[in-house]
């Protein structure tokens, strides 16, 4: 029977097992994004942007597994996604780069061994896009490649992984919540920039990245 | 504002039950970081299908789900599919099972299981036993949400649950007469 009562060779998993507590760190991030993407969304083309969202998951959790796995690669999920990772990145002192450096060949080793990949790396000083430096971030589901860059007071950050059998595109520029994404590919790499400057800023440096990267 | 505010007093209580389980699934502190960080943005964008009632469930499915897109992802290995055809609810224990006396060295052994050898024969399990035996054992969630959660029949949650109470149980005893 399964209401057996615990007899000695019962593991009591309630008693035995640890209860993992959430670290106060990841508390203190997690409330810092959400105060991000609130001011992010006031406004009224976010408002709208938002309903659209609501409505969309307006489905029962039970659906949940469906609508992730079909959404996950959307665009719309994607530029969310993207958004997100450079508000995160933008939020937390000290997560805007995890390597500060202009130079693109101490840039680029540093990510040798974290992921299974090696992203072009590019400064573009010379344009008036200086490179900042690199970090890890989490994008779609999985760990990427990410590089921030400045133009003027603004800043960039730009997304790269692996995409295996697209063939090169140029960039694409949209906005979200008053924000430029771009994406591209190019060399069997995925690219997501996003920018608070003006789309006609961030389309500039798409289209040097994607003129200058393999 | 309201949406924060929201937020705040509906969804982020549920933060250790978040991290617990999302631990329990990715065995890691700081993957089970992100995957918590990334299911709270993607609820705190999904408010809107969050009904009345308890948001608990609701954002454990919501973690439950980015946790196993991560491991699909990071570590496909450990998704094992669980053949639940050849389980029956009430196919548990049972046979071959004699309690022992209470002086049996062995049992005296048992008795004093420690943490680490529970904990180490929890995350041994195949995920879809471990993820039901967390979600009743550590947070207590009813056999109707877990199955709300996981995304499986209440039949399933049962099944599994007393056939991964068999496997810990026979691995804690494995891991018992190896210590001994």
């Amino acid at each position: 029977m399964s209401s057996k009562p615990n007899g000695p060779l019962e593991p009591e998993i309630a008693r035995d097992a640890t209860y993992h507590r959430a670290p106060p760190q990841l508390r203190a991030r997690i409330e810092a994004s959400v105060a991000g993407l609130a001011r992010a969304e006031r406004g009224p083309a976010m408002r709208r942007g938002f309903l659209m969202a609501a409505a969309f998951a307006a489905v029962s959790v039970l659906s949940w597994n469906l609508a992730v796995m079909h959404v996950a690669s959307s665009g719309e999920e994607m530029r969310q996604d993207v958004l997100s990772a450079h508000m995160r990145s933008l939020i937390s002192p000290g997560r805007i780069v995890d390597v500060e450096s202009s130079d693109q060949h101490t840039v680029k080793p540093w990510f040798a061994g974290k992921i299974d990949y090696a992203p072009p790396v590019r400064d573009l000083g010379g344009d008036g896009y200086p490179l900042v430096g690199g970090r890890l971030d989490y994008v779609d589901g999985r760990k990427v490649a990410a590089l921030a860059y400045r133009r003027n007071q603004h800043r960039v950050s730009l997304f790269i992984w692996p995409e295996s059998g697209v063939s090169d595109s140029a960039p694409k520029v949209s906005t979200l919540k008053g924000y430029s994404l771009a994406t591209w590919t190019k060399g069997n790499m995925r690219y997501w920039a996003a920018c608070d400057a003006a789309p006609s800023e961030l389309s500039r440096f798409a289209d040097l990245m994607w003129t200058t990267s393999g | 504002m309201g949406q924060q505010a929201n937020f705040e007093k509906r969804v982020m209580p549920h933060l250790d039950a978040a991290y617990n389980l999302a631990r329990w699934i990715t065995r890691n502190d700081s993957d089970a970081e992100d995957v918590v960080q990334e299911s709270f943005l993607r609820a705190y964008r999904f408010l809107g299908s969050l009904k009345e009632s308890d948001a608990r469930p609701w954002i454990l499915a919501i973690v439950r789900n980015t946790a196993y897109t991560w491991l699909r992802k990071n570590r496909p290995a450990d998704v094992v599919p669980i053949d639940d055809a050849g389980l029956l609810p009430e196919d548990t224990v049972t046979a071959g099972h004699v309690s022992p006396a209470e002086s049996n060295p062995e049992v005296i052994l048992l008795q004093s299981a420690n943490r680490k050898l529970v904990n180490q024969a929890l995350e041994d399990l195949p995920v879809g036993y471990r993820e039901v035996l967390v979600m009743r054992e550590l947070e207590d969630l009813s056999y109707k949400e877990i199955s709300t959660v996981a995304g499986i029949p209440m039949g399933t949650v049962m099944s599994r649950l007393s056939r991964g109470r068999e496997l810990l149980r026979v691995a804690l005893g494995e891991r018992m007469r190896r210590a001994s």
